[in-house]
């Protein structure tokens, strides 16, 4: 019983994952500037990878303790990686790309 | 039966992974400026530690989660190290 559960845990899991890695690559293509990218990049890191990791300790005999380690770690540096990326694009002078509003544009 | 499908979406899983690592591979060789490449490469590190979370799913050993626990520190540094050096044009 407590084998199935963890089983259907675990296929969630998966599938909801590689839909979030799909999106965001998806996005990485299709989106026109380096800001909007960035945005859709950190969905694979954020969510999929996190839930390829609930999948593995609920189906592996891992525990929950390396594996809560790697989530913290994955969740620190997504957005600290995605922070410093968008600062270097501005330094180098890239632009939003159709701005709706741009307070950065006189800086 | 649940194992069976379960292992199914896996390795489903684990291809659909390898096509995204050749997206990104084609992004960070075809890109438009130096950051768009520096994400490509960011995010290649990120697809390895998924599937290496899914080899640890198939073979059901933990072992390879230690080893994208090391790839994600190594990625998540070199990516910090190489945007501060686009950024001032010197790492330190």
């Amino acid at each position: 019983m407590m084998e199935t559960i963890l089983q259907l845990v675990a296929l969630t899991a998966v599938i909801l994952g590689t839909f979030f890695s799909v999106v965001g690559m998806v996005g990485f293509v299709r989106l026109p500037d380096v800001y909007t990218r960035l945005h859709a990049v950190g969905k694979v890191g954020v969510f999929g990878v996190v839930l390829l990791l609930i999948a593995a300790a609920a189906w592996t005999p891992l525990g929950w303790g390396r594996a809560i380690l790697l989530i913290v770690l994955l969740m620190v540096a997504g957005p600290v990686t995605a922070h410093a990326l968008a600062s270097a694009a501005f330094r180098i002078g890239l632009h939003l790309k159709q701005p709706v509003r741009d307070d950065l544009r006189d800086v | 039966m649940l194992t069976t499908i379960l292992l199914t979406a896996v390795y489903l899983s684990l291809f659909i992974h390898m096509g995204l690592i050749a997206v990104a591979v084609w992004r960070v060789w075809r890109g438009e400026n130096v950051v768009d490449r520096l994400i490509g490469v960011d995010v290649v590190s990120t697809l390895f530690v998924a599937v290496l979370v899914l080899l640890a799913l198939i073979n059901r050993d933990s072992i390879y989660i230690d080893v994208a626990l090391a790839l994600a520190a190594l990625g998540f540094i070199s990516t910090l190290a190489l945007a501060k050096y686009v950024a001032d044009e010197r790492m330190f």
